[in-house]
């Protein structure tokens, strides 16, 4: 088999291991978060994110063939509706493209619902591509913007103070979740 | 049932399994991103679903990834990034398996409550539906925006890029909003 195609399966089981384990599988996680009922999952998605920071950085710094970045970038009009869009979805389905196959893994119903879904709407966007393209993704494109591009900082210091950003946040969320139970 | 008492046991040891389940999977993810990172690249989900309709599809109707412009963008292969959600859902199949089993002597089964929409009884095909919907949409938006949590908030943000940031204050905000307006308020696990 080819060697990439190995990689990605298991970088794969890995990831779906994790989401599992994390409680990923049941859909009503994303809705209690919506709600600010349950901050599990935005933890779990700012712990990932900071050790992956850190991690990548530090290695991009003191061994940048080593290491892959893959920016994407800022179309403002597609990623704005886009992300909307994306909104009333994981809302109505309770999960995202990857926690959907997590449900559908676990045997949740729901989940093998929202793949089947999530099937039939690569479908229809392959059709509205065309049409789709020169209005919302072609104009006002920002490139692959970055923090540290906009503000011409270097990369790992920048990513060592967004890191302690996102821990503050994560501690906050703790002290907000102690103050629900509480009250 | 003296070997599931023994791994039980032995996986309750230790500094790891006192932090709580957020951290410890969290920086799990972390891990498989760098992993990925270093392997290939940043880790990404909703490319997979219609470059694996695309292949299907060109099974079944030779040349219509050659038609398709944006199957001539992205390919219509089994490649790494659907064999990475390949994995992710044998990854997952494989943590409910040990978890069910590791748990078969206290009864505990995967439950799910669900989730109750405003002014109506929630029955099952219902919930199927709106699942159904839920997947068409959030396909569809993320496919438009070019990432979905994995690829533009959890790599996004793991290579500071600002399109993650629009993308997550964008996806949270309508998704809160749908929430609020068409949800019951959920009740305590």
């Amino acid at each position: 088999m080819d060697m990439r195609l190995l990689l990605g399966l298991v970088t794969g089981i890995g990831f779906g291991f994790a989401l599992q384990r994390a409680g990923f599988s049941r859909c009503n996680i994303v809705h209690r978060g919506l709600w600010l009922k349950d901050f599990t999952m935005l933890k779990v998605m700012l712990t990932a994110i900071v050790v992956g920071l850190v991690g990548a950085h530090l290695i991009g710094t003191f061994a940048p063939d080593l290491v892959h970045f893959k920016v994407k970038s800022l179309y403002l009009w597609g990623v704005i509706v886009g992300g909307l869009i994306f909104g009333i979805g994981i809302a109505l389905g309770g999960y995202c493209p990857g926690t959907a196959l997590v449900g559908l893994g676990s045997g949740v119903g729901e989940g093998v619902s929202a793949v089947l879904g999530g099937l039939a709407g690569a479908l229809a966007f392959i059709f509205a591509y065309p049409v789709l393209k020169p209005v919302l993704i072609e104009p006002a494109d920002l490139g692959k913007v970055t923090i540290p591009s906009v503000f011409g900082s270097p990369a790992l210091p920048t990513a060592l103070i967004v890191a302690a950003l996102l821990v503050g946040v994560i501690v906050g969320l703790g002290r907000l979740e102690q103050k629900g139970a509480s009250r | 049932m003296a070997m599931r008492e023994l791994i039980r046991s032995r996986t309750e040891i230790g500094l790891w399994s006192q932090l709580p389940g957020w951290l410890r999977w969290g920086a799990m993810i972390g891990l498989v991103q760098i992993f990925a990172m270093v392997t290939v690249g940043p880790l990404g989900v909703s490319t997979a679903y219609p470059q694996f309709v695309g292949f299907v599809l060109d099974r079944i109707f030779p040349g219509f990834a050659q038609d398709q412009s944006y199957l001539r963008e992205i390919g219509a292969q089994i490649g790494w990034e659907v064999m990475l959600v390949f994995g992710l859902f044998l990854g997952a199949m494989l943590a409910a398996a040990l978890s069910r089993w590791r748990n078969r002597s206290l009864g505990l089964q995967i439950s799910v409550a669900p989730v109750a929409v405003k002014g109506f009884t929630d029955g099952k095909l219902r919930r199927y539906a709106r699942a159904f919907l839920g997947g068409f949409l959030f396909i569809f938006g993320a496919r438009l925006a070019g990432g979905c949590t994995t690829g533009h908030i959890l790599s996004g943000l793991t290579q500071m890029a600002l399109s993650g940031l629009v993308f997550a204050v964008a996806a949270f905000g309508s998704g809160m909003l749908i929430a609020k307006l068409f949800f019951r308020e959920p009740t305590k696990e």
